[in-house]
């Protein structure tokens, strides 16, 4: 029969990481919740905002005594409207995964009800707001993670957020030779038919008038 | 002697897609690899913020153009964490099902790259034989052979038809007999132990550090699977169990031990399916007209700024993940952002520095053994 980690398993770990991170980080501007998911399981995580400056310090001690071992995925956000203090923000997502190395010839087969402690699979949504300026930049946690090289190279080739430390920054997706400070999801490149209403109304641009409409003879 | 940069790719049978490997060779010994990617980039991102949340799921669809459906879904359970939707148990039992049979039509694809990879062509002609069964029941479903557009937020499009649970066992029951039959053909085959076996050693820790995920980890000897460790649908309502290998060296798994665990995992797949289908709530023989509420939940279509959705799914080669922020053009109709997480995109350049001390030769298994896609990508 199919097996899964139980809410009470999933909300006792989340409850016990924020607590954890509260008592080791508390007061230093780094705020930690526990927030559930909204579909039907309601799964727990633990939600993380950083300022970027203790962006270092934090992920080092979620890898080494959190165990967090795999960085998943890093998405980075523009905000033009933002307001001063979150013109960006990178949201980092992590998992705790309860994987060890086997020796030759034997395996490790976990019993998902049975798991306690730091073996429960837990998922950290780390959230870093960015100042509303031109040169968005966070340290970059590569060399903690292998996982997070790949993704910020995507975060940096997409979005332009710099990541400071970041070895061989290259372009992935993008062309190589892409001009310089172009970052096609900030939100001033429009794609054609951005407009909702217009997508809609006159989907193959039929209707649409000239720019100088009534303005020429 | 002299080292010198080859290059593998762009159009090369080792890439299974579109993609460069640039290895710095040591006469046969690889030295040095590196990955380009991003020739197939067609920013299914950025035109998913000019598009509301049902408009996106064919783009999903065709992330990855072997394994649609699993896609969708994935993005569909992020969908729904964003906007707030519980989907009926009988959608929840649809949609594992379609999942599962997406999973071994693409590990039949996989397998069936991986042989000419190897020197069988035969398995080629044999696993695209078999896909056609499962390729077959997703058309019933979702009305075309790869590209389904089958979810729904808060359910699925229609219901299954009438007759499709007696072809559904029909065809798995026959197919668990193939599993055996491949098992048979390969696992004598004195070429297939010889390319696989001692190549391509790759860690357990070393592999989730790297963010690798799937049956690639599950072959270093640890059931670890998104199904059961962060759990969506109703995987623990049927039987089944993860699929594990045991790795046979201390240096980890080697190619042998990922081909092992996708044939077992697609008999845990096989047996998922018949499980299911005899638990399906409302009884497998009837057929529910589109949008009834035991297919089809109520969803709302706008979501506030600062709501945010994140799904992580089993797909069939690791763990994608979709994060959507609401709240973009159109009052909230749109995502603001959607990003996505491909599981190749992570794995390929760690399997690229994977290589690093083995044959020329043998890159085409290592590559081929970790089941390379470059649709999801490059996205």
């Amino acid at each position: 029969m199919g097996m899964k980690i139980t809410l009470e398993q999933n909300t006792a770990a989340a409850e016990d990481c924020a607590s954890r991170i509260e008592k080791r980080f508390g007061g230093t501007g780094i705020t930690c919740s526990v927030e559930h998911h909204s579909n039907a399981l309601k799964m727990a995580f633990v939600r993380i905002t950083t300022p970027p400056q203790h962006w270092p310090a934090l992920a080092k001690w979620l890898r080494f005594d959190l165990g967090v071992n795999h960085c998943s995925m890093i998405t980075g956000t523009h905000f033009p409207d933002g307001g001063a203090d979150r013109g960006w923000e990178v949201a980092y997502h992590f998992m705790r995964q309860p994987i060890q190395n086997q020796a030759p010839h034997t395996q490790c087969v976990h019993i998902a009800e049975s798991l306690k402690g730091d073996d429960v699979p837990m998922e950290f949504e780390v959230l870093i707001p960015l100042a509303n300026n031109n040169t968005p930049s966070v340290p970059s946690v590569q060399n903690i993670w292998v996982g997070a090289d790949w993704n910020e190279k995507e975060t940096w080739d997409l979005v332009g957020i710099q990541f400071e430390g970041h070895e061989n920054m290259h372009r992935v997706l993008n062309p190589h030779d892409s001009p310089e400070g172009f970052h096609p999801l900030q939100k001033q490149h429009k794609i054609r038919y951005h407009e909702h209403n217009e997508m809609y109304d006159d989907a193959q641009g039929f209707l649409r008038k000239p720019a100088d409409e009534g303005r020429v003879k | 002697m002299a080292q010198m940069w080859i290059t593998m790719g762009p159009q090369h049978p080792m890439t299974h897609g579109l993609w460069t490997l640039r290895v710095k060779v040591d006469g046969e010994t690889v030295v040095d690899t590196e990955a380009e990617l991003g020739y197939i980039h067609r920013g299914v991102e950025k035109i998913s913020e000019s598009r509301d949340f049902t408009q996106i799921t064919p783009y999903c669809d065709r992330l990855c153009y072997v394994s649609a459906m699993t896609w969708a879904n994935s993005y569909i359970y992020a969908a729904e964490d964003l906007l707030e939707v519980e989907v009926p148990e009988r959608a929840e039992y649809i949609r594992l099902i379609a999942a599962e049979c997406q999973r071994l039509a693409s590990h039949l694809m996989w397998l069936g790259a991986f042989g000419p990879d190897i020197g069988s062509l035969t398995l080629m002609t044999w696993c695209m034989r078999d896909r056609e069964m499962f390729l077959d029941l997703l058309q019933e479903l979702g009305g075309s052979r790869m590209h389904y557009n089958y979810p729904r937020v808060g359910g699925v499009k229609r219901d299954i038809p009438i007759g499709f649970a007696d072809r559904l066992v029909a065809k798995i029951k026959l197919f668990e007999k193939r599993i055996d039959e491949y098992e048979m053909m390969l696992d004598e085959s004195t070429i297939w132990l010889v390319r696989l076996q001692g190549v391509g050693y790759a860690q357990a820790e070393d592999m989730v550090n790297s963010g690798v995920t799937g049956p690639n980890v599950r072959a270093a000897g640890v059931n670890y699977d998104v199904r059961w460790a962060h759990p969506y649908s109703v995987y623990d309502q049927v039987d089944w169990e993860p699929a594990v290998e045991k790795p046979t060296s201390v240096k980890g798994a080697d190619c042998y031990d990922r081909y092992r665990v996708r044939m077992e995992e697609m008999r845990q797949s096989c047996r998922m399916i018949l499980d299911a289908i005899e638990k399906i709530p409302g009884g497998k023989n009837t057929n529910y007209a589109n949008g009834d509420e035991m297919i089809q939940s109520k969803a709302p279509t706008r979501a506030p700024e600062g709501a945010s959705g994140f799904s992580n799914y089993e797909c069939t080669r690791g763990a994608s993940q979709f994060y959507i922020q609401g709240g973009g053009d159109g009052r909230g109709k749109n995502p603001y952002r959607l990003s996505i997480r491909s599981p190749m995109f992570i794995t390929i350049p760690y399997v690229a520095k994977t290589m690093i001390g083995y044959k020329v030769a043998d890159i085409p298994a290592i590559m081929g053994s970790f089941d390379p896609c470059i649709g999801e990508t490059d996205r």
